[in-house]
């Protein structure tokens, strides 16, 4: 009987895969036989590498000869919030330098969490001729001089996105590198600069661009500059602004107004630094085509947020401050039934007393009124098992609950219990539940309800919660689809660790600091698990090679990899290497 | 050993033999330096680790736990490492280092704009749009050669563009008309007390530090 894989000519399996994109599908092609890996090797276009760490520059080079576009992530989650020391690494250049000399027709680089060079930019810049899609997602290392190498030289650029990254800000000058005859840009997003851009080269670049769908200033950008910029982008579907203040004058806000109105496809709108109540309803004339607001830096007050929010009736995603309160959330249930996403950040996150109304009510409300409701987060100060259980009840549909109780530890506040069983209801309800965090006080019969609940579950974010190794081994043994578990102080050590190393393998990467896990068991695992990289963070104590076994490491990522040690290691960050 | 930044507890049990079997490696007793954050933990029914989950064979661990239950008995470690109640932080803004999380891009706004909250009064009501109080960010403004200063509130300005622009419109009927073709240079006094010419760091940077205003005459400030 005539085996299927010879049936076709390589060429037909070719076109046939051509119709696959998914990286899953992709993969699993891959796995049928020697053959379809050859072939599918030669036409995959597109790869994402969650870890930078997990596979070389090399051997991504070597199996797919032929990408025009990859995504790499590079520094753990939690470096985010000043967990991981400068220098880790998460070196974007190495891949960078492959990639010039491998594929002189890539088209897309996005990175995450990455270091880049001005040197990296300036190689992209001349490396690859049709280069269209740079997407820098919180990564630092470069400065505006790297940004002017891609404005000169990127001749088919159609997307800059420097998404909250920290760039060194030398001038504004960048921007004017752009050629006159530059006309290829959809998406630019600029909103992390600190400094003033020229609004010439802004409006210059606008003019010969009419393509341009997606703009987003940065806070230096004056409002009346806006209504220029926004003339001249007529086709615009996303916009950032730039300071939404000024002086209070009649004709701005009308000629604000105008311009919003005359970008038809306007449908997302962010940035509103400083929003003052006077210029929001220049937005209402637009608010019904509106789906997705971002007022996360607007620091205005309840009432004129409400009224905004409430007019923008086919809203599907918003990130508000809690000065929206829970009567601002009410009205939000009762306005936006085609809510999906809401993200409420604290406004005073440091203070030690609530400085705004916002409870759980709010998020209860929402949860009530949105039945579209999936993908939350949501800080706040206090929090009661009853309702998170009318939560979880209430929607069924989530996928992403990331709920952040500002004091660490904190129980219900109406009962004082921990808050195991509400956080247990969402696990239990929400069955398509892909990611979470956890907060207040939670003791191992949480993990005991996500084990056995959280099925699948990818990833999960626990801080000071726990109360013994049990709880990490729930988590472990239990969620089948874990890919990434990050954890900060929990009383979750060796036991757990050691017992479930296989799973270790199966998972992206484990995150665990200011936990019970021994230099001794960092040790044992790096010994017996050579595809995993156990890398302990060394503190001013000094390295594990100095301390005995027992003693308790600081900061441990453990990440599964087909590399091998990472070369680029700093002094601070220790690896076991042999007996 | 001794608590290190609350770290270990004194050794009982020290690692024993490691024996390595088909599967991973079988240890008698690991130290388990367990501890109870909070006295009043609310305790649920212990039970013995095999009782508590499904052993899976498929997990190869690196260690089979001899199935002792969890014993919460040791209370008396206490950690103290960056636990420190929300209560104690007084001066500092974060003790807990990364907690909340917030991204630093957020955080940096939030700090920026710490004082100028809307405030309730005592009647809990909040304080109306026009009127600030202490939390609005007025200075005043001299220029060369007029006598009366004037004061402008920096927080409806977001560039040093718009700021210049709207100085240049505030000043320019002080001006005598042979003045008009004179050059004049923005500078400030900042926080450390030196006077120094606006423009040269970012705006925020500038926003954060500046307490007055001064325009001066071109070769004025070249000459300082």
């Amino acid at each position: 009987m005539p085996r299927i894989a010879y049936a076709f000519p390589d060429e037909v399996l070719e076109h046939v895969f051509s119709f696959i994109h998914s990286d899953q599908d992709r993969n699993a092609i891959s796995l049928v036989c020697k053959s379809w890996y050859e072939i599918e090797r030669w036409c995959r276009r597109s790869i994402f590498v969650g870890n930078c760490y997990a596979v070389s520059p090399v051997m991504v080079v070597k199996r797919f000869p032929k990408l025009r576009s990859i995504s790499l992530k590079g520094k753990p989650h939690f470096a985010d919030f000043n967990l991981v020391p400068e220098d880790w690494g998460g070196y974007a250049c190495p891949w960078i330098e492959a990639m010039a000399s491998a594929y002189p027709w890539l088209e897309e680089i996005r990175l995450k969490r990455m270091v880049l060079t001005d040197e990296s930019l300036e190689l992209i810049s001349k490396s690859f001729k049709n280069f269209q899609v740079l997407v820098l997602s919180s990564c630092e290392g470069f400065s505006t001089d790297g940004l002017a190498a891609i404005a000169a030289n990127c001749r088919n650029l159609r997307e800059l996105d420097l998404r909250e990254s920290e760039v060194e800000d030398l001038s504004g000058h960048w921007l004017s590198q752009f050629p006159d005859s530059f006309t290829s840009l959809v998406s630019l997003n600029i909103s992390c600069l600190g400094s003033e851009v020229s609004t010439c080269a802004l409006e210059r670049l606008l003019a010969g661009c009419p393509n341009l769908q997606s703009l987003r200033l940065n806070r230096a950008v004056p409002l009346e500059k806006l209504v220029n910029l926004l003339g001249r982008s007529p086709n615009l579907v996303e916009l950032g602004t730039g300071a939404y203040t000024s002086e209070m004058q009649p004709d701005v806000f009308s000629d604000l107004s105008r311009a919003f109105v005359g970008c038809k496809q306007l449908k997302s709108l962010s940035g509103f630094w400083d929003a003052m109540p006077y210029y929001l309803p220049a937005v209402y004339p637009i608010s019904s085509r509106l789906t997705s607001l971002n007022l996360s830096y607007a620091t205005t007050e309840s009432p004129y947020l409400v009224k905004l929010v409430s007019e923008c009736r086919n809203l599907q995603r918003l990130w508000v401050m809690d000065y929206i309160e829970d009567s601002g959330l009410e009205a939000l249930a009762v306005s936006c039934k085609d809510l999906r996403e809401l993200r409420v950040f604290p406004s005073d996150p440091f203070g030690l007393e609530p400085n705004v109304a916002l409870t759980e009510r709010g998020l209860v409300s929402v949860s009530e009124g949105c039945p579209e409701l999936q993908s939350v987060l949501y800080f706040c100060r206090q929090m009661s098992n009853a309702a998170l259980v009318t939560i979880a009840r209430n929607r069924p549909n989530m996928t992403r609950f990331r709920l952040c109780i500002i004091e660490p530890r904190k129980p219900d506040y109406l009962t004082l219990q921990p808050l195991d069983a509400g956080f247990g209801a969402i696990v239990e309800h929400c069955k398509n539940l892909r990611r979470l965090s956890l907060s207040g006080l939670l003791t191992d019969r949480v993990f005991e309800y996500i084990g056995s609940y959280g099925k699948k579950l990818e990833m999960l974010s626990v801080a000071f919660a726990g109360d013994s190794d049990l709880g990490l081994h729930y988590v472990l043994s239990g969620c089948d689809n874990l890919r990434k578990l990050e954890v900060r102080d929990c009383p979750f050590g060796d036991k757990a660790l050691l017992a479930n190393a296989a799973k270790l393998e199966t998972m992206r990467s484990l995150w665990m600091s200011s936990c019970n896990v021994s230099f001794g068991a960092c040790k044992l695992l790096g010994q017996k698990m050579p595809r995993l990289n156990v890398e302990v963070i060394i503190d001013e104590r000094g390295p594990p090679d100095s301390m005995p076994e027992s003693c308790l490491v600081e900061k441990l990522y453990i990440y599964r990899t087909v590399a091998g040690p990472r070369m680029d290691m700093p002094g601070f960050v220790w690896r076991y290497t042999g007996p | 050993m001794e608590l290190q930044l609350g770290l270990a507890l004194p050794t009982q049990n020290p690692i024993q033999g490691l024996n390595l079997t088909n599967n991973g490696l079988e240890c008698s007793e690991l130290r388990r330096p367990s501890f109870c954050i909070e006295s009043h933990r609310h305790v649920k029914n212990k039970r013995s680790f095999e009782e508590s989950f499904e052993y899976s064979s498929k997990s190869l661990p690196l260690l089979v736990w001899n199935g002792q239950p969890n014993d919460e008995d040791d209370r008396g470690g206490k950690r103290n490492r960056n636990a420190h109640p929300a209560n104690e932080n007084n001066e500092e803004e974060n003790r807990l280092v990364g907690w909340p999380p917030i991204k630093s891009c957020r955080k940096k706004k939030i700090h920026q704009q710490h004082p100028r909250f809307p405030i309730r009064n005592a009647g809990g009501m909040l304080a109306e749009n026009g009127d600030r109080g202490s939390n609005s960010s007025y200075v005043k403004v001299k220029m060369a050669g007029v006598a009366v200063g004037r004061k402008i509130d920096l927080r409806l300005y977001s560039s040093y563009e718009t700021l210049t622009n709207k100085l240049f419109s505030m000043f320019n009927k002080c001006q005598k008309p042979e003045e008009e073709k004179e050059s004049f240079t923005l500078t400030y006094q900042a926080e450390e007390g030196d006077w120094l010419v606006a423009g040269d760091v970012p705006w925020q940077s500038f926003i954060d530090s500046v307490k007055r205003l001064e325009i001066v005459r071109s070769g004025v400030a070249e000459s300082t």
